[in-house]
């Protein structure tokens, strides 16, 4: 090697530090990183095979796994896709009632990045608070669908089971709690502590053409002053029956990327409310067979998931499986620019940068 | 977006064909697939990313989906390429578009697809000492796939 004072260092994939199983090899000078690289795949599951050998209706498990973070996300991408490909349209309760779990799942989404964020410089106290509110709408997804993390709830042409009696009660009560903590408590923790303001104002920054030039979408993008957000841009399920805004930063540093995920909370809870408030009466679901055949034909859907634009190229030949499922997912393209963005800062920042990620390797092995 | 796909229809005259719209979407197929670069120059003008890189196995032709996307509207193009089993190689748009870069680490690792000029082709889901490439519909789930271990692999 050139330079004597260079150590390679291989974090990961077990690293009690890492996200996941994400593997960074980083040649290091003293503290500095020279050069960085990220591999992944160490959470392959062969996702789109099996989708090859299962029944259309016998999929939505594995897609649950898929970004294990935010499972209905992953669930109503999978079903607008397959009810696109064969022709089946859902009722407008279910759109309403889809709009609604996407939303609860975001905001748990986004909690669990602003815990995992602060935990990565040693504020537990974050990390516990945040949970704390998760935990609030885990147990409503508990009573709606029965299940936590992977809910299972969605099926072609709608979903397993309408929303239980007074549901609506709760989800709002779990709301106004959630929101006066995000507004008055968080504060304290985040946005005035001055700890985490000088660890993350001006760490990893991200140029508008490096966003443009690694193709990454989502929160990531929105805050580097990119403002795109699919449920704006072409509007699926109700977002275009309710009023909301899209958080746009301009910096694109780790702090930019924490306060838009901060805001699009807030984002989120307004459009529950709106759509609890406009729920409408009807079928929670369409009658669909288990096993359906599809034409042959390609279907192309992207989504809003909570890390980026999530899509499915669904390739189908007239038989009752897949004949090729590709999934395009948001954070494969985001990781790839850890090589750039890791040089030049100090280890330390490092894992903060790669928290600000926010990256689920379930979804990037697939 | 009908004119793009009209306007490069006619730029490529003979060697690219529009598809139909199944689905609204904006398809069209390159006959020859050495023109990959070249169209790939032209799609630039319009489109900043590649949004994905679909392969499709349809022995003994293998089916590769190009999706443009751009970040200002919704539009996009997919541009199809057939490649022969015997001929699996393609000319890589790494150097035009950046984001290709993974898509086509990942299309070789599961295809066995090589992309000509790729600044560094290697397998990225799987191990290095993987045998054959799954995604392929030839590929059998055997024993040695259910129980492979990796204990040949160097640090």
């Amino acid at each position: 090697m050139e330079h004597k004072d260079r150590i390679r260092m291989n974090i990961g994939p077990v690293h009690p530090a890492m996200h996941g199983v994400l593997k960074l090899i980083l040649d290091v000078e003293g503290d500095t990183v020279v050069k960085a690289e990220p591999e992944i795949g160490f959470l392959h599951r062969a996702s789109e095979k099996i989708a090859e050998m299962r029944y259309f209706s016998n999929y939505y498990p594995i897609m649950d796994k898929l970004d294990y973070v935010s499972a209905l996300n992953m669930e109503i991408l999978y079903a607008s896709t397959v009810e696109k490909a064969a022709g089946i349209t859902i009722s407008e309760r279910a759109t309403y009632m889809r709009t609604i779990m996407a939303e609860i799942q975001r905001i748990m989404s986004h909690l669990i990045f602003i815990g995992s964020l602060g935990e990565d410089f040693g504020n537990l106290t974050s990390f516990i608070w945040a949970l704390r509110e998760r935990e609030l709408l885990m147990t409503i997804v508990e009573k709606i669908s029965g299940g936590r993390l992977a809910p299972m709830y969605m099926c072609n042409g709608g979903m397993f089971y309408d929303f239980p009696e007074g549901i609506d009660k709760d989800i709002l009560e779990a709301l106004d709690k959630i929101e006066n903590k995000v507004k008055h408590e968080y504060s304290a923790v985040f946005t005035k502590n001055q700890i985490f303001l000088s660890r993350t104002k001006g760490i990893g920054i991200m140029t508008k053409d490096m966003i443009k030039r690694y193709g990454i979408t989502g929160p990531i993008a929105r805050a580097s002053g990119i403002n795109r957000d699919l449920r704006k841009v072409s509007p699926y399920l109700a977002y275009d029956k309710v009023d909301f805004d899209v958080p746009v930063e301009e910096n694109g540093d780790t702090y930019s990327r924490f306060i838009v995920r901060l805001n699009e909370i807030l984002e989120s809870i307004k459009i529950i409310r709106q759509c609890l408030k406009q729920l409408p009466a009807g079928n929670y679901k369409t009658a669909v067979p288990w096993i359906i055949r599809i034409p042959k034909k390609d279907t192309f859907v992207k989504q809003e998931s909570s890390r980026g634009e999530m899509g499915i190229f669904l390739v189908t030949d007239g038989s009752d499986k897949p004949y090729r499922l590709k999934l395009r997912s948001p954070t494969f393209f985001a990781i790839r620019a850890l090589e750039e963005l890791l040089v030049n800062v100090k280890v330390a920042d490092a894992f903060v940068i790669v928290a600000s990620i926010d990256p689920v390797m379930g979804e990037v092995d697939r | 977006m009908e004119n793009l796909s009209e306007k490069l229809i006619k730029e490529f005259n003979g060697k690219l064909d529009a598809i139909k719209g199944q689905n609204n979407l904006n398809i069209v197929a390159l006959k020859n697939k050495k023109l990959i670069k070249k169209l790939s120059w032209e799609i630039k003008n319009y489109f900043d990313i590649l949004y994905t890189l679909t392969v499709v196995d349809y022995s003994p032709v293998f089916e590769l989906n190009y999706v443009f996307s751009n970040y200002e509207n919704d539009d996009i193009l997919i541009v199809k390429v057939n490649l022969d089993e015997k001929d699996l190689s393609i000319d890589s748009i790494t150097d035009i578009f950046d984001s290709a870069n993974w898509e086509e680490r990942e299309a070789y690792d599961l295809f066995g697809i090589k992309f000509n000029g790729h600044p560094d082709l290697r397998r990225i889901l799987l191990p290095e000492d993987w045998p054959g490439h799954p995604l392929r519909k030839s590929f059998e789930i055997n024993d040695e796939v259910r129980h492979w271990t990796g204990l040949d692999l160097k640090f």
